[in-house]
């Protein structure tokens, strides 16, 4: 440690010689920009400020990106989406498919080590898939919900439709599929499969989602929890010399004002999900700098299609026009946002512009709602996150409005909010009549839209599909995207799934944002990815 | 008793004014004092405001404009608007009524049931004493919010239940008053004379000790009043008092405190409201317990 620090002292030391032998004025170039002539600096420590904190580092385990923003710094994927959304192999080297779209073969990256000092290789990758694909094996131990998202179920059911997964040699690993899967390569991509060290699974079972080992730049250190997460550079990381951070810490800091202060006094270093109206504010601060990350996102609000009256579905679309979904856009997304008709955002192939949104007219929802049988109205709930997100940064001021514009239809919501995690606990139980609620994309497929949130086999408590929406047709239509490898058949399919989804109306849909994020000046080499999966491998200090 | 003191300051003093009651007497030394009157109009003031908030206020209290948002202080919004766009002068002049009813009865409540435990203490003593001022005095081992925070935390966060959170945190303070009270007053002869004359506990309880013991409670309630509102204002600024869309003045602050810089009117008028009522409570109170306790007359 002290050794360490010295290292850093004296490398400050140096590059700030260089620093003014150039006559450097001093002026930081916005991050993500040209780095200095000096190259990247090494050490420090980053504080990447948010809103909530994660509910478990064990990826397979969570759905959540507060979650995925910490795990994927600690494990890897074998391929992964690249800020440009390109696939990139990562602890892969290479693929290939046999011709029916049933077999693949992967090519492992070699001389990978885990953070516990044990060996990546086929054997890993197969011990994780068995994890998670097979209710029956020791170390399936928790909800493993995104796996059944993709795969159609575990190991046993009928729909399942992974057959084997076979180490060939050292490096080498077969995928052996009951059916074509078209996306196979980019289900890889998602960082809830990180390939987690089998040895470290074995050694924490249950608690191995506190105590996360994987082979990713940085090594968890500890968890306060509501508090922060550290993380320190993993020194035996294959690509040397990187990360040039020495640790991470990811602080929670629910308040978005008290977070803009924090990154004001320089007490943060990054801060995600601020109120779009301080945008602003970081703007006009010559210390700070303003991000977006690309809009691959999108914000509504679930109904209970199986809770009464939404399961009447005059009533859902009653609510999607009294809705004025542009004011309330304008109104707290501050121009960082776009309002949402379908249910992805727009730059994805496949998405349906022909789709007419619900317009905005109370008289026609009154009228929609009396021959209902609700003349009056009636009372009910609307749910809230108490933190924002980023498909969602004021969601209480969203649901306020919301329950203004109801109001006017004669429906009395009371708002309830929740902390994040027992939010998600509760609203996949099903106990939320209405509730907002976001996704954000982590593959560049509609499928990864539609199918967790809206498919009739996620309807099982705890259920991702929190619409509770069960339409066969339209889940038929999913699958038949699946097995069907012609994008342009894949992108017909899925219009036709945003036909029935308008018609049936178990959303209101309300913003895809371009979410804004406030970073200190000295921040360097930190690119925003429409996935929020931003590395911080390359991530530097010029201070 | 006021037969016994005419005749005393007949024989004594042989006097040329004319005999007041305590209650003329107290008015008259309420009237004297400035500040004191100053609070009572103002208290006044804003029950007026209060009750006829419906009529004189110039929109309705959750008229949501958003297209109008922050916008400041302009002959059409005096007050200017919210972060909805809604008017603040109508949702002050609205939040008068919330806040002076949670003050009032949550007062109420705590002085009916702190009185009801306080005069049973004071009055048998022994173990029941033992056991209501231990547990008066477990209350108030915790700082008032944070008990009053722990009390929403298990009844669910609604204005109703911030009210009886506060009622249930100020009932010590008057149960201990009015034990201290009673334990003094059941000395006097006049209990002792309807004791032996046979009088039930509960007549002597209610008719005789109670209304000798009332003064300071008058005193202590208009304070409390002062304090009940600014815990229901900080219960409904963490979210555990008045639900949106009411327009509770705590919850205002909280809604509009990220616009301070920008919209510095959105927590300016309902910060001043809050102020100032509490302010005439205060000076009310003060003036009372001058009025009122003997010790203070000149």
């Amino acid at each position: 440690m002290k050794r360490k620090s010295s290292f850093i002292v004296s490398i400050l030391l140096v590059l700030s010689l260089i620093l003014s032998a150039c006559g450097g004025g001093g002026k930081n170039e916005a991050a993500g920009g040209k780095s200095e002539k000096s190259g990247p600096k090494e050490g420090g420590t980053l504080i990447y400020a948010r809103g909530a904190d994660s509910i478990s580092l064990d990826p397979i385990n969570v759905t959540d990106g507060e979650s995925t923003r910490v795990t994927m710094h600690i494990f890897e994927t074998l391929f992964v989406y690249d800020d440009k959304l390109e696939l990139q192999p990562k602890l892969a080297e290479s693929y290939e498919t046999s011709a029916d779209g049933l077999t693949w073969t992967i090519k492992l990256k070699k001389g990978v080590k885990f953070q516990d000092g044990t060996d990546f290789n086929a054997d890993a990758v197969v011990f994780n898939w068995e994890r998670w694909m097979d209710p029956a094996n020791p170390y399936h131990q928790g909800d493993f919900p995104y796996y059944p998202f993709l795969y159609g179920g575990f190991k046993g059911d009928p729909k399942h439709k992974v057959e084997h997964v076979k180490a060939l040699d050292e490096s080498t690993v077969e995928f052996k599929l009951t059916e074509p899967t078209a996306p196979f390569i980019s289900y890889l991509a998602i960082q809830m499969f990180g390939i987690a060290s089998p040895e470290a699974i074995k050694k924490y079972g249950e608690k191995f989602g506190e105590n996360p080992v994987g082979t990713g730049p940085f090594k968890f250190e500890s968890w306060n929890r509501n508090d922060k997460i550290v993380l320190k550079a993993n020194e035996n990381y294959y690509d040397k010399g990187k990360p040039y951070l020495d640790e991470v810490i990811f602080r929670v800091i629910p308040d978005n004002s008290s977070r803009l202060t924090a990154l004001q006094s320089g007490e943060v270093d990054i801060i995600d999900n601020l109120n779009p109206d301080d945008a602003d504010t970081i703007k006009a601060n010559s210390q700070l700098s303003l991000l977006e990350r690309p809009s691959f996102n999108i914000g509504y609000m679930v109904l209970n299609t199986q809770m009464a009256p939404f399961d009447n579905v005059k009533v859902r679309q009653a609510v999607n026009m009294a809705i004025d979904k542009q004011e309330i856009v304008d109104a707290f997304y501050n121009g960082y946002a776009e309002v949402a008709k379908n249910p992805f955002p727009p730059g994805l192939w496949g998405y349906n512009n022909d789709i007419e949104d619900y317009k905005y007219d109370v008289k026609a929802a009154k009228k929609l709602l009396a021959e209902a049988g609700f003349p009056d109205g009636f009372k009910t709930e609307l749910w809230a996150m108490s933190n924002p997100r980023p498909y969602m940064p004021q969601p209480l001021k969203v649901a306020e409005a919301i329950q203004a514009d109801l109001k006017e239809i004669g429906i009395d919501a009371e708002i309830k909010t929740y902390e994040w995690a027992t939010y998600l606990q509760k609203s996949g139980n099903g106990e939320h009549p209405m509730g907002l609620y976001g996704w954000t994309g982590v593959m560049a497929d509609p499928d990864n839209f539609l199918y967790p949130n809206l498919s009739s086999t996620n309807t099982q408590k705890p259920a991702s599909n929190r619409a509770f929406y069960v339409n066969e047709e339209f889940t038929s239509l999913l699958d038949k995207a699946r097995v069907t490898f012609d994008q342009e058949e894949r992108a017909k399919l899925y219009q036709q799934a945003q036909e029935i989804f308008h018609a049936d109306a178990p959303w209101v849909t309300l913003a895809h944002t371009t979410p804004p994020l406030g970073l200190a000046g000295y921040v360097e080499g930190f690119k925003p990815h429409p996935m929020e999966k931003e590395d911080l491998t390359e991530v530097y200090l010029n201070k | 008793m006021a037969v016994l003191a005419k005749s005393k300051n007949d024989l004594v003093l042989n006097n040329q004014e004319e005999v007041v009651s305590p209650g003329r007497e107290a008015w008259k030394s309420f009237k004297k004092n400035k500040f004191a009157l100053v609070g009572a109009g103002i208290v006044v003031f804003f029950i007026i405001i209060a009750i006829v908030a419906p009529v004189i206020a110039p929109y309705g209290v959750n008229e949501q404009v958003l297209s109008n948002r922050n916008a400041p202080p302009s002959a059409d919004h005096w007050f200017g608007t919210d972060d909805f766009g809604r008017d603040i002068l109508s949702r002050v002049m609205f939040g008068a009524r919330i806040s002076l009813w949670v003050g009032f009865v949550a007062v109420t409540g705590s002085i009916v049931i702190g009185c009801f435990l306080g005069i049973i203490a004071g009055y048998y003593g022994r173990w029941i004493d033992t056991l209501i001022s231990r547990i008066f005095d477990i209350m108030l081992a915790f700082p008032s919010i944070l008990l009053a925070i722990a009390v929403v935390a298990v009844l669910g966060p609604s204005l109703q239940n911030a009210l009886i959170a506060i009622a249930l945190i100020n009932v010590p303070n008057f149960g201990r008053l009015i034990r201290s009270k009673v334990l003094s007053v059941k000395q006097e002869e006049y209990i002792m004379a309807a004791k032996a004359i046979g009088m039930s506990d509960a007549r002597i309880l209610f008719h005789h000790v109670l209304p000798n013991s009332l003064a300071p409670i008058i005193v202590q309630g208009t304070l409390a009043i002062a304090t009940a509102i600014i815990e229901a204002a900080a219960l409904g600024f963490l979210g555990m008092g008045a639900q949106p869309p009411e327009p509770e003045w705590g919850k205002m602050l909280a809604d509009s405190r990220q616009y301070i810089i920008q919209a510095p009117w959105t927590v300016l008028f309902p910060g001043v409201a809050i102020m100032l009522t509490v302010l005439g409570f205060n000076l009310m109170g003060d003036g009372l317990r001058d009025a009122l306790d003997p010790r203070m007359k000149s």
